[in-house]
């Protein structure tokens, strides 16, 4: 079966599980710090993109940010269940059994159901707080923000052996 | 500012597909695109599956879920491609109502991604070992991170 040399590129991203048994072993012990590190720095940078894209006006301003900030604290309980979540996988990650896996699975894909859910409904609420073509231009820039996120998580994550 | 819509649904059709080079091919026919996003989705399959690892008797009970997957992930990509259109063709004269519609199609297109590879994840887990279902979903959502990165490269912020 050919694959094409983009493609081998990929598999290569896609598993950074290729290092040695030492170099995995330092690879998860920073897995902790680097993800805190990339989600304070995001969420840091985040406002300050949010209100250069968006070009508010003062009560557009005034209704977004109040929405935002509401958006934001909830997010960041489903962030700290994330990073919870990446602890225990990295706590796991060599002596993983069956249980483990089903039950971390589970819990990832709870948390993104969640959080898709908590970006659908305040983009709902941002819609209503300044004109939806506002709302919608903000929704991409947090869809691209969240893609950047994920890059940069992706590659201090290891797939699990 | 414009953007070319061809340009723009060939990448997301050939990232869509695992991020095929698009430039050369912005004119291609429709036909011609299908047949790429073909060709890149059997790489696609070759990729998962080395990534897996999986032994004989575990290949025989995936790869039919899997091209299964592929089919209904396919049909995903179509709507994604209709409501790019749907975006271009707003695009220079975006109404509230059109934003409005563009995301209401949006997230649900979102909720249908999400609800498919969790109801894959379930049907692989009846077939194979838990740690490796993690492993697929962990390599579909880096594929799928790199496909959202190309594409969105090319599609410009609503004004």
């Amino acid at each position: 079966m050919r694959i094409s040399s983009l493609a081998v590129a990929l598999v290569a991203f896609a598993c950074p599980l290729l290092a040695s048994a030492q170099d995995e072993s330092v690879q998860v012990q920073s897995i902790r710090a680097d993800e805190q590190i990339i989600l304070s720095q995001i969420m840091t940078d985040k406002r300050a993109v949010y209100a250069q894209s968006l070009q508010l006006t003062d009560e557009e301003s005034r209704a977004f940010w109040l929405v935002y900030d509401e958006y934001e604290a909830k997010v960041k309980r489903i962030d700290d269940r994330f990073i919870r979540l990446v602890d225990d996988y990295a706590a796991k990650y060599s002596t993983m059994t069956d249980a483990d896996a089903r039950q971390m699975l589970a819990a990832k894909m709870k948390i993104d159901r969640d959080r898709m859910a908590l970006q659908q409904a305040y983009t709902r609420k941002i819609a209503k707080a300044v004109p939806a073509i506002k709302a919608l231009r903000y929704a991409q820039v947090e869809s691209r923000i969240d893609n950047e996120l994920q890059r940069k998580v992706m590659q201090v994550v290891p797939i699990v052996p | 500012m414009t953007f070319d819509i061809r340009t723009a649904v060939f990448a997301l059709a050939a990232c869509a597909a695992l991020g095929a080079p698009y430039a050369a091919t912005a004119q291609s026919t429709h036909d011609e695109q299908q047949r790429l996003i073909a060709q890149i989705q059997t790489d696609k399959h070759a990729i998962v599956l080395k990534t897996l690892a999986l032994d004989d008797a575990q290949v025989a009970a995936f790869t039919p879920i899997y091209d299964q997957y592929q089919v209904e992930r396919k049909k995903l990509f179509d709507r994604a491609a209709d409501l790019l259109e749907l975006y271009a063709s707003n695009y220079e004269s975006m109404t509230d109502a059109a934003a409005r519609q563009v995301l209401k199609d949006w997230f649900a297109l979102q909720d249908d991604e999400v609800a498919l590879t969790r109801k894959y994840a379930r049907q692989f887990g009846k077939v194979l070992p838990p740690a490796k279902v993690v492993r697929f979903v962990q390599v579909e959502n880096k594929l799928d991170t790199l496909v959202r990165l190309k594409a969105v490269a090319n599609i410009p912020l609503a004004r």
